[in-house]
């Protein structure tokens, strides 16, 4: 897979760096290193961000160095555009501001909004992962909730941790403890409805073949591989507010979400949950598309 | 408009693709294939008795409104010394127990536009009356999870949504209420008039003054109101029928209700859906067919309950333009736009808090049976003690 690792030379960037060795190590094509500068002038700083990166990623095993010159977020997505990358990294680099925020918006929030791959946003303390939260709501489109795999109206791509692993599980190095969530975030939407389920864990959700049980059983098995110790869990309550949660309960290395949907009318309709965490978890996230 | 309606559960979807299907055969994890339905001309699915009822239940109110005008004075000394409403807050509370009583709110709503026009009650209290109205409306969603906890249901499914509703309702309506004191005082929205209700009272002279000549005739005037109150419940009764039913199998978008939407999207659709049903509970039982479980997404739920509120004085609105009364006019336009301002600030500039203060109250009333009890004994003290103020 190749990954595309960028650098602004900025503190928060070590985060990054060492987040991105850890990934990289396991990649097995060459890893970019890229950093953008705002005009020619500043390319010889561009070129020390470069050169001490390098030092930082001293046992990655192939690295390429680039610079590109303009916009930072507009520049990585060209540049995960054009080099068919499997990843980006990039560090949370939020304006200062409020002002600034409004005027030019955070260059993480930009690139994975608008990457055509999967994006990880490095923050916290960004050390090596071998604990995962992966959050999946078991969609990527509306039709693929409700109905069957197996049927043909399943016209949207895989659920996320289908994607997830398609797209990422050589990354994985064996040694992972990965949990599941799934949270419910329904009530009755009336007095008389029997509401079991909305009190139930993973295991009776299972039993009852719920839709959310048969999540579980499909993701277990995906998950099912040597090393990878997964587990399933239920959290009652807001989507966002319940991943938090358990992000900051599990001290995980990586949460693991999936991007806002794309079609015109969901992205109008549709809360950009993805966006909502991106902004307030507090440690490295890796979103999927 | 009506508000004690139990909702009516479809059978879930899982349930219906149980059902025999007549033979047809079925592919490998779809379920059993439901039967082929002709399909139907434009004009084949019109329900000539439902838009029989609409026609009906529309005749029944503008009946009732104007046998509770002629019958409002009579009810003068009752209502200023008997129950001794002299006061917003007075009216306040009156509205609300009112609503409790007869278990819905718009009827409340239409009798305070018909004691104003009457001159039993000033604008301020009108205003009150229909604010206390709605409060006590919200009570019947979580009156009926009440009864399903007494037969043994669980608590925090059967009163989830009554809890939400009354809370939201409450915590919008207070400081709604106080902005709308402001503006009645001021005037700002008195110059807001619907100047095309001239055909709809013609009309009301022609088909209604005969009948409301023959009940004065008979009844005495109080007794008069008493009838228009009864109607009006009986309208309501019978427009609720002419909502269409939705069925997850009918409507193909069970799986919309899954998904999470932006609060704004949620708002304007309450607002949309409570325009044509009028009632915030015939609104909130909508949602429960939507989804094959009857399940329905805390994020979704409450802005949608905002714009509800917004929308249900649709039918108070009509019953001040029957009424001939611009000033009863304005009155509800206030409670409407002010509970709308009101909703939009929240969901503009604090919504999430918003959100989480709520349902942490719904989570805290339902976790015990002693904060249950507090809080169903403070829903009955309060309007009682506003009343006695």
């Amino acid at each position: 897979m190749r990954i595309l690792l960028t650098t602004h030379g900025m503190p928060h960037d070590e985060v990054t760096l060492r987040l991105g060795a850890h990934v990289a190590r396991n990649a097995g094509e060459p890893t970019t290193v890229l950093t953008v500068a705002e005009d020619e002038a500043h390319r010889a700083h561009a070129d020390e961000i470069l050169k001490h990166a390098c030092e930082l990623l001293a046992d990655v095993p192939s690295i390429q160095t680039k610079v590109r010159i303009g916009h930072a977020a507009r520049e990585i997505i060209s540049e995960s555009e054009e080099g068919h990358y499997g990843l980006v990294i990039v560090g949370e680099r939020t304006p200062p501001n409020l002002l600034a925020r409004f005027l030019s918006g955070s260059t993480s929030v930009r690139v994975v909004e608008h990457a055509p791959c999967p994006v990880i946003v490095a923050k916290g303390k960004g050390g090596p992962i071998g604990h995962i939260l992966l959050c999946d709501s078991g969609a990527e489109g509306p039709l693929a909730e409700l109905v069957p795999p197996s049927t043909e109206t399943r016209k949207t791509g895989p659920a996320l941790l289908a994607r997830f692993t398609a797209q990422l599980a050589d990354l994985l190095q064996g040694e992972e403890g990965i949990t599941v969530l799934h949270v419910m975030s329904q009530i009755s939407a009336g007095p008389g409805v029997r509401g079991k389920q909305l009190r139930a864990d993973f295991e009776e959700l299972i039993e009852e073949r719920t839709p959310e049980g048969e999540l579980f059983k499909q993701d277990l098995l995906l998950l099912e591989r040597p090393g990878v110790r997964v587990r399933p869990k239920v959290r009652h309550g807001l989507v966002v507010d319940e991943i938090l949660k358990e992000a900051q309960a599990g001290d995980y290395d990586l949460v693991v979400i999936g991007a806002h949907r794309g079609a015109s009318w969901q992205r109008i309709l549709l809360d950009d949950l993805a966006h909502k965490l991106l902004i307030e978890l507090d440690r490295p996230v890796l979103v999927v598309r | 408009m009506q508000e004690p309606r139990e909702p009516k559960m479809k059978a879930p979807i899982a349930a219906q693709q149980r059902l025999p299907t007549n033979g047809a055969q079925s592919l490998p994890g779809e379920g059993p294939a439901r039967p082929v339905r002709p399909k139907l001309a434009l004009w084949q699915k019109v329900n000539l008795r439902k838009i029989g009822l609409f026609v009906v239940s529309l005749y029944l109110f503008i009946l009732a409104i104007t046998l509770m005008k002629d019958g409002a004075r009579g009810l003068a000394p009752f209502v200023r010394n008997l129950f001794s409403v002299n006061s917003p807050a007075n009216a306040l509370g009156f509205g609300w127990l009112s609503a409790y009583t007869i278990m819905s709110g718009s009827p409340v709503a239409a009798a305070s536009l018909t004691f104003f026009d009457a001159g039993v009650m000033n604008k301020l209290e009108t205003f009150a009356m229909i604010n206390g109205s709605r409060l006590g409306a919200s009570f019947i969603v979580l009156f009926i999870g009440f009864l399903y906890v007494l037969r043994g249901r669980n608590k925090a499914t059967s009163l989830s949504m009554g809890l939400l509703s009354l809370t939201v309702t409450a915590i919008i309506h207070l400081p709604a209420f106080f902005l709308g004191l402001w503006l009645l005082h001021a005037g700002t929205l008195d110059a807001v008039q619907l100047s095309s209700g001239a055909l709809l009272t013609s009309l009301t002279d022609l088909a209604i003054e005969p009948i409301v000549n023959v009940v004065t005739g008979l009844l005495p005037i109080w007794a008069v109101f008493l009838v228009g109150l009864g109607v009006s419940m009986v309208s309501f009764n019978l427009f609720d029928r002419c909502l269409p039913q939705a069925t997850l199998k009918d409507s193909q978008v069970g799986w919309m209700s899954r998904l999470v939407y932006r609060p704004w999207v949620m708002f304007i659709v309450g607002c949309l859906i409570t325009m044509i049903s009028m009632s915030v509970s015939v609104s909130l039982s909508i949602l429960v067919p939507l989804s094959a479980r009857g399940f329905v997404r805390r994020e979704n739920v409450i802005p949608y309950i905002m714009g509800a509120n917004i929308t249900t004085f649709i039918d108070t609105l009509l019953a001040a333009v029957l009424l001939k009364n611009t000033d009863a006019f304005t009155v509800v336009l206030v409670v409407m736009v002010t509970v709308a301002v009101i909703s939009m600030i929240v969901l503009a500039l604090f919504y999430n808090r918003f959100q989480r203060a709520v349902l942490t109250f719904v989570e805290w009333v339902t976790t015990r049976n002693r904060n249950l009890a507090f809080f169903m004994i403070g829903i009955f003290l309060v309007p009682i003690f506003l009343m006695l103020v």
